[in-house]
């Protein structure tokens, strides 16, 4: 128990130094870009009629304490970061976690949506694909994932879009319907939203599963033709429970391990396949920020909790493959 | 009896003596051959390739606006045809068209087809310039007699989008390689540095490494790619999008770079050459880095079609490339208007040949892959 203690604090601590390490990135790219808020609301009053002075900026990067030292900024960023608080954005001079707060939850939530489908889809046809002698089915398989890694998500979109648009003249766009976009919870909003989410969660989940195939068909194969397979296939375990038993036990410990990075995957598409799928949610208001408005608080915070909920998985992954096997313990505390 | 057996012998001394002293690179070409997807996936590329360096003589037009068509705007695909109710030609030809406005057309332009009048293709026509090679050239593999032909159609401008795709295929490739390459020079250095000297070097390359690495890549870009300032020219702007792809391409290559530099400096060719004086970089450079030459290069052409695409998914959102530089994202910029999905589908005739070249590479650099790997046959 001590062992397992001492483990999950030393876990913990790297991804905590992580996220540190993501926030000094994402802080530097926040400050490198041309002009501050403080220039930013000015320039928003002197279009409102008011006159303003070199010293009025002064005063006001005072007030936003924009003159302290760089790392000083950003330790009260991060330190804030980490209570879930980001300021205000001052183009849209409004509370961010306000802002993202529900879009970002179902941002995530159409993520490992996805990347659960995926892998319930890919540890079967993994194991059958590495298994089976059947070469048509293993090079159909094969040129599946290939079409799921070259086609990336936003030609995916793109096509859906184009063949709903002729065959059913409709888009299939958006997450809500006009009449649910802004009203509160209820079962026929869940409803709607379920209705129309499912094309995102598809086109995302598309060449994450084609990805995990590919991984658990490697993995499978390596751990197939080993001596303990064969020594129990001896002893008379046969079929799927000599499969399950096994070789799928063993070749699933680094899957678990990897699933930090198939969701990195997954954030990477979402931004995109939001702006052609015109879904309001943090990856539709991230472009926004970039492209659009070039509103650095807003998409550094964005940027952030993406990273913060890839480090945080990683985290519970490490520790679900703890709690399931002794050896990475120890090899992490040795 | 005894001749044909000692020639057959012989024979086998042969085989076995060429497979004995083949080098490395012989090998790998060996095991590739076999490989049947593999080998085609070269063919296409080739192809692909030479097609993207000779754009500008394959197609008939400038890929920019200077080559716009200004009477066949969203114009549909041409098809040249030997054949038509009236009658035969040996030469292929397109049908002319005009834009004519009157009252029956409620006096908006509408592109009418003359079946009556045709054009004939011609090969090695005079047209418009364009530079290879750093020499500038103006014959075209083919045109037709008198205005313009659209393989692929036009797009709202009048652009011949037959012309853009082989210019995009140019520049994704352009756009791949630079990236590549200065993601493996980085993955080289900071790779090399932290698997020789170990320790806490490494501890904290790691460290930073896999901080880079759990950041999204594509969010990473577009914050990026918003810094370039609009001023920019588009020439610039490809540089820059380039760099900043190989600057955030290089972890997963250096980690590889640093697990083979981990297990190798502790081999003896190593010590013999520390104790000859030899410096660090001289170690990592002439003995470390040759030994698994090979995996670099299959990584590299693994990694290039995830430059590639990630520079047209820049380029679709409006942060990356931008016109006059033809690329597929930029092309596809403005696909999603309804207007576009219900009415002019030729312009997802591009995605068709980017899938190939993605595809193309995938299969080469799995092929690739199993190729090098030396254990390859034992496995199975």
């Amino acid at each position: 128990m001590y062992q397992f203690a001492r483990f999950a604090a030393t876990r913990a601590a790297l991804a905590v130094i992580t996220l540190v390490i993501v926030s000094f990135i994402v802080f530097s790219l926040m400050e490198l870009v041309p002009g501050d808020c403080a220039e930013r609301y000015l320039a928003f009053k002197n279009t409102q009629g008011s006159q303003i002075s070199v010293a009025d900026i002064e005063a006001e990067r005072v007030r936003l304490g924009l003159d302290k030292p760089y790392l000083v900024r950003w330790g009260s960023w991060i330190f804030n970061a980490f209570q879930g608080e980001f300021g205000d954005s001052c183009i849209l001079r409004v509370n961010i976690a306000q802002l993202l707060g529900e879009k970002f939850w179902i941002s995530l939530g159409i993520c490992l949506t996805s990347l659960v489908l995926a892998y319930l889809i890919a540890i079967p046809v993994g194991i059958i694909a590495a298994t089976s002698k059947n070469a048509l089915l293993n090079n159909s398989l094969r040129f599946v994932s290939y079409l799921g890694l070259a086609m990336p998500n936003f030609l995916l979109a793109l096509m859906i879009m184009l063949f709903s648009t002729i065959y059913f003249g409709d888009s299939l766009t958006g997450l809500f319907s006009k009449e649910f976009r802004n009203a509160e919870w209820s079962p026929e909003r869940v409803r709607d939203f379920l209705s129309r989410a499912w094309l995102p969660v598809f086109i995302l989940g598309w060449s994450a599963t084609a990805f995990a195939i590919q991984t658990v068909r490697a993995l499978m194969s390596d751990e197939v033709g080993k001596l303990y397979v064969t020594a129990a296939s001896a002893r008379g375990v046969t079929g799927r429970k000599l499969l399950w038993r096994y070789p799928a036990r063993h070749s699933l410990g680094p899957i678990v391990n990897s699933l930090g990075f198939d969701l990195n995957r997954i954030f990477n598409e979402l931004p995109i396949v939001a702006l052609i799928l015109t879904l309001t949610e943090a990856g539709a208001l991230l472009i926004e920020a970039l492209a659009r408005s070039n509103d650095q608080q807003l998409a550094g915070a964005i940027i952030f909790l993406l990273t913060a909920s890839i480090v945080g998985i990683n985290f519970i992954t490490d520790i679900i493959l703890a709690l399931t096997d002794p050896r990475v313990r120890r090899s992490i505390l040795e | 009896m005894t001749d044909t057996a000692s020639i057959e012998n012989t024979v086998d001394q042969k085989t076995k003596e060429a497979y004995f002293t083949a080098s490395q690179g012989q090998l790998i070409w060996s095991r590739f051959k076999k490989q049947k997807a593999a080998m085609v996936g070269a063919a296409i590329l080739i192809w692909l390739i030479l097609s993207g360096i000779f754009a500008g003589f394959l197609t008939p037009y400038d890929p920019t606006i200077a080559g716009r068509d200004k009477t066949y705007q969203n114009g549909s695909p041409q098809m040249p045809k030997f054949w038509d109710e009236n009658g035969f030609s040996a030469r292929p030809f397109i049908y002319s068209y005009e834009r004519t406005r009157s009252i029956k057309t409620n006096f908006r332009w509408v592109t009418e087809i003359n079946k009556d009048k045709r054009r004939y293709v011609v090969f090695f026509p005079r047209g418009d310039k364009y530079k290879l090679f750093g020499m500038t050239f103006d014959r075209h593999l083919f045109g037709v007699d008198e205005g313009k032909i659209h393989l692929f159609g036009t797009d709202a401008t009048g652009k011949d989008i037959f012309s853009r795709t082989f210019h995009s295929i140019n520049t994704s490739l352009a756009v791949g390689t630079i990236g590549v390459l200065i993601a493996f020079v980085l993955a080289l250095i900071i790779g090399g540095v932290s698997g020789y000297y170990g320790g806490w070097i490494d501890s904290i390359l790691q460290m930073i490494t896999d901080a880079v690495r759990t950041i999204p890549a594509i969010p990473l870009f577009m914050a990026i790619a918003a810094f370039i300032p609009d001023t920019v020219s588009s020439e610039g702007r490809f540089f820059i999008i380039s760099i900043i792809l190989g600057f955030i391409g290089w972890p997963t290559l250096a980690r590889r770079v640093r697990t083979h530099l981990l297990s190798e400096r502790n081999q003896e060719y190593v010590l013999a050459a520390q104790l000859c004086g030899a410096p660090a970089r001289h170690i990592i450079g002439r003995h470390l880095l040759p030994s698994f030459t090979s995996y670099i290069i299959v990584d590299l052409i693994i990694s290039f079609p995830y430059m590639v695409l990630s520079e047209t998914a820049l380029s679709f959102i409006g942060l990356g490339l931008k016109e006059p530089v033809n690329s597929l994202g930029v092309m596809l910029q403005n696909v999603t208007k309804a207007d576009v999905l219900l009415n002019y589908q030729w312009n997802f005739i591009p995605v068709i040949f980017f899938i190939t070249l993605v595809l193309a590479f995938v299969f080469v650099g799995d092929g690739l892959r199993d190729a090098a790997d030396p254990y390859a046959d034992t496995k199975k």
